[in-house]
């Protein structure tokens, strides 16, 4: 009984409070907003403002392949990153940092835009990037951010395979003199 | 003999010295590529029986990368001889103690174990961090290629060259910047 009354509690609310809903506006509702903290006197403002995109002009995008009406129907588009079919490295904190919040968090997937298998590719490369130390400034505050300060293990260079990200099980170490 | 074939003759038998950046390189690897420079085997004239060997000097041997989990997994085994005797280092602890022991072992366990191997370590100078003592420094002429690139960090790249660095991903238009 109480599981029905929360779904329909949870049915009714989404009704009243839905994005669909509110989305539906007069004014320009959806736009990048930076939010400025100014203080005049005693009195403190904060304001969203509305800015453009400083990576639009910037931005990289695969061309889009020839239509094929047949394909194009059965198979969803690659995602950018499929598209773009870059190899991207753990060391490349250039391309890394930009699916970094400035705390040093990884963006969701809703923000990214990106498919579920390379959602997961890039956070694991950014969290070895940030364990190897080469994104100190972009390593969430609760960690210690250079390894020099770290404990044990922790504060010598490490380097990762790129190519253990999708394996299921991670081989051992194999000893490379043996003879 | 001439006078230019003299000259030949020396440069074929010098011993020349080579110098080898540890930043970042993996000792396991870069251990194949020192022992081919201390065993002489990258020369036309190479043969066991004859000393062809260089020297390698290897500087910032402190600051070696090893792969994924192998600082806290790889360990090193002594034994005193005595009963209950045995002991495993790991990795990270050995190179706590002394920063040049993880490389002096990989490229002693990468050459074959005969009577030549203690002979060619002797051959083998290596330095924790950049400072070489003058003497080997002088002797030094060439320079071995590091096998894997040093990563830059983000923080000791420029702000233009962040800025203006080509970009894939776009904030989608509800977005609040952070
Ligand atoms: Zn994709």
């Amino acid at each position: 009984m109480a599981g029905l009354v929360r779904v329909g509690f949870s049915l009714t609310r989404n009704a009243i409070f839905s994005t669909s809903i509110r989305s539906i506006a007069t004014t320009a509702q959806l736009n990048l907003k930076a939010i400025r903290e100014q203080t005049e006197g005693s009195t403190l403002i904060i304001d969203g403002v509305t800015v453009p995109s400083p990576r639009t002009e910037l931005l990289i995008r695969a061309e889009p392949p020839v239509q094929d009406t047949a394909l194009s129907t059965s198979e969803k588009p690659p995602c950018y990153m499929c598209a773009l079919g870059l190899d991207v490295k753990h060391t490349d904190v250039l391309i890394l940092s930009q699916f970094v919040r400035t705390d040093g968090c990884m963006l969701p997937r809703r923000i990214t835009g990106l498919c579920r298998r390379q959602q997961k590719k890039m956070g694991k490369l950014v969290a070895m990037a940030q364990k190897a130390g080469l994104m100190m400034n972009l390593t969430p505050a609760n960690c210690k951010k250079d390894p020099t300060k770290r404990r044990d293990y922790k504060k010598f260079n490490t380097y990762f395979d790129e190519r253990t990200i999708f394996m299921k099980k991670i081989p051992k170490p194999v000893d490379r003199f043996k003879r | 003999m001439s006078a230019a074939k003299r000259v030949q003759q020396w440069a074929t038998f010098a011993r020349t010295w080579h110098i080898f950046d540890c930043k970042w390189q993996d000792p396991y690897d870069s251990a194949n590529v020192i022992k081919k420079y201390l065993m002489g085997l990258h020369k036309p004239i190479y043969h066991p029986m004859n000393d062809s060997g260089d020297v390698v000097v290897c500087i910032n041997s402190k600051e070696i990368a090893l792969r994924g989990d192998e600082w806290r997994k790889r360990a090193y085994f002594h034994h005193t001889g005595y009963p209950g005797g045995a002991s495993w280092t790991l990795a990270w602890e050995l190179h706590n103690k002394d920063p040049t022991l993880i490389i002096k072992k990989a490229v002693y366990r990468s050459m074959k174990g005969n009577l030549q191997r203690r002979h060619t370590m002797q051959r083998l100078f290596i330095y924790p961090g950049e400072e070489v003592p003058h003497d080997v420094m002088q002797n030094v002429t060439n320079q071995i290629r590091q096998l894997r690139f040093v990563p830059t960090r983000l923080d000791h790249i420029p702000e233009e060259v962040t800025k203006t660095y080509p970009k894939v991903m776009d904030f989608p238009e509800d977005y609040v910047l952070k």
